[in-house]
């Protein structure tokens, strides 16, 4: 087994069972080489209390207020391992998902991210004993289109990830990943997801019937469009933003699409010198459906 | 026993979620799942799965994409995973359901609750639809002169063009 070390970056905000669950997962880890960094987002619960005094391995990076994903970044500076394994604090690796995506990324320089399979942690039973029982390898590529990943589980090439400034700072929440994964495809590198190396995450279907997730995927998609699209792609995905915008505030009679809209265009001062349109080949494949923003609400 | 088709339009955390339920409200049935290529190797965890069709484009389900694969075939129930409680934001899924021969359609939400939808409400939904995307559409052609005005004057800044 490979040596090199890999660094855990988790995201730490009010979830203190949760994230005593995701560090004592990851002590199961058969991957030994690994250094923890938990960022807290200002937890008000006593989490970093909690990670300090029973996880004196793990190093805890305490953030004054919630900062959003930019808080992340600070932690992937941090970070001192040649890969850097993504969590948030619901989720975990399954324990031999380490040591397979450091073999993966060994194994191919241009791998840039190892998408985790994230399932759901209520079903971890399940899934387990069908992994056990097919033991099956190989890749969920495929050639027609391009993918990105999942900020729940997923393995960085620490210098790839740097090299392309990490996570955008300005998003604050969702859609992140998506323009990361613009940039780390658009540098070269690849994205894949292998189905033996699996990340649990404890899905929270309130979470995703609040009004951040429909606001903060909207604007940013917005957002994501401006900053990497090439001119003309990036004029019609914002004419169907828009229509969609309009059209699913009057569906779901709501106006939080416009909200988004309007935050959008209003803080677009946020992206100055941000504008970085990738290849046409990596805009035209990677797969960036607009309309899944409209589905998180009601 | 009963066939079913679950059209995968929502993330696998949720199937995981929604399997259950699905299996729990159609006992004895023979279950395959429609989904997109990136998704049959992870939908292959599935013990409950008894067939993969994948569904061959890039882009969303829609009705005019249909699945050759499928033709031909039917099935007693349909099954659309939605991501949130009411299934809106989800018509284009509904309709492409419509284009699978089936006795029923249901839809599964984000807490696992399961619904008959008939087809004569999806094409209502989809009549009243027409409207909003007349309604959206005439907005869409007001505002956009002022968003692409608005974004001309702030393109340089973004891309850090000195004008």
């Amino acid at each position: 087994m490979s040596n090199t070390l890999v660094s855990v970056v988790m995201l730490c905000w009010n979830r203190k069972d949760d994230v005593r669950e995701s560090l004592s997962r990851l002590r199961e880890s058969t991957y030994r080489s690994l250094e923890i960094i938990a960022v807290d987002n200002g937890s008000t619960d006593g989490t970093p209390e909690m990670i300090e005094a029973e996880f004196p391995e793990v190093l805890v990076l305490r953030m004054p207020t919630n900062i959003g994903i930019a808080a992340y970044n600070v932690g992937f500076e941090q970070a001192r391992g040649k890969y850097i394994v993504i969590l948030d604090d619901d989720s975990f690796p399954e324990k031999h998902a380490i040591e397979r995506m450091v073999r993966r990324f060994e194994e191919d320089p241009e791998l840039g991210v190892v998408a985790f399979d994230v399932r759901n942690y209520f079903s971890m039973d399940d899934i387990k004993a069908v992994e056990e029982a097919n033991g099956r390898d190989g890749d969920a590529r495929n050639e027609r289109y391009i993918m990105s990943f999942n900020g729940a589980g997923a393995g960085v090439r620490t210098n790839v990830f740097r090299q392309v400034g990490c996570y955008p700072e300005e998003f604050f929440l969702y859609n992140n990943e998506l323009d990361t994964a613009f940039r780390i495809w658009d540098a070269g590198y690849t994205i894949r997801s292998f189905p033996d190396i699996v990340g649990y995450h404890k899905y929270s279907p309130t979470n995703r019937s609040s009004w951040r997730a429909p606001f903060y995927y909207t604007r940013n998609a917005f957002w994501v469009a401006w900053k990497n699209y090439p001119d003309g792609q990036a004029a019609s995905v914002t004419m169907e933003l828009i229509f969609r915008c309009f059209y699913h505030s009057l569906e779901q009679r709501t106006w939080i699409y416009l909200k988004a809209m309007w935050s959008a265009f209003s803080r677009i001062g946020k992206l100055k010198g941000k504008r970085k349109p990738v290849r046409p080949d990596i805009a035209r494949r990677l797969r960036a459906p607009v309309n899944i923003n409209f589905t998180f609400y009601r | 026993m009963q066939k079913i088709l679950i059209i995968r339009s929502a993330g696998f955390q949720q199937l995981d979620k929604n399997m259950p339920e699905i299996v729990r409200h159609f006992p004895d049935s023979r279950i395959s799942l429609l989904t997109h290529e990136h998704g049959v190797q992870p939908a292959q965890k599935y013990r409950e799965l008894n067939r993969i069709h994948v569904y061959p484009y890039a882009a969303s389900f829609h009705p005019r994409r249909r699945v050759p694969e499928l033709a031909g075939k039917s099935f007693d129930a349909v099954v659309v995973l939605v991501a949130n409680l009411s299934g809106s934001g989800f018509l284009n899924v509904l309709r492409f359901a419509l284009t699978i021969r089936a006795k029923r359609y249901y839809i599964c939400n984000l807490v696992s609750e399961i619904r008959e939808v008939r087809p004569a409400d999806i094409r209502l939904r989809h009549t009243l639809n027409l409207g909003y995307i007349a309604l959206a559409g005439c907005m869409t052609a007001i505002a956009a002169p002022f968003a692409a005005a608005y974004l001309l004057l702030q393109w340089k800044r973004m891309t850090g063009r000195k004008s």
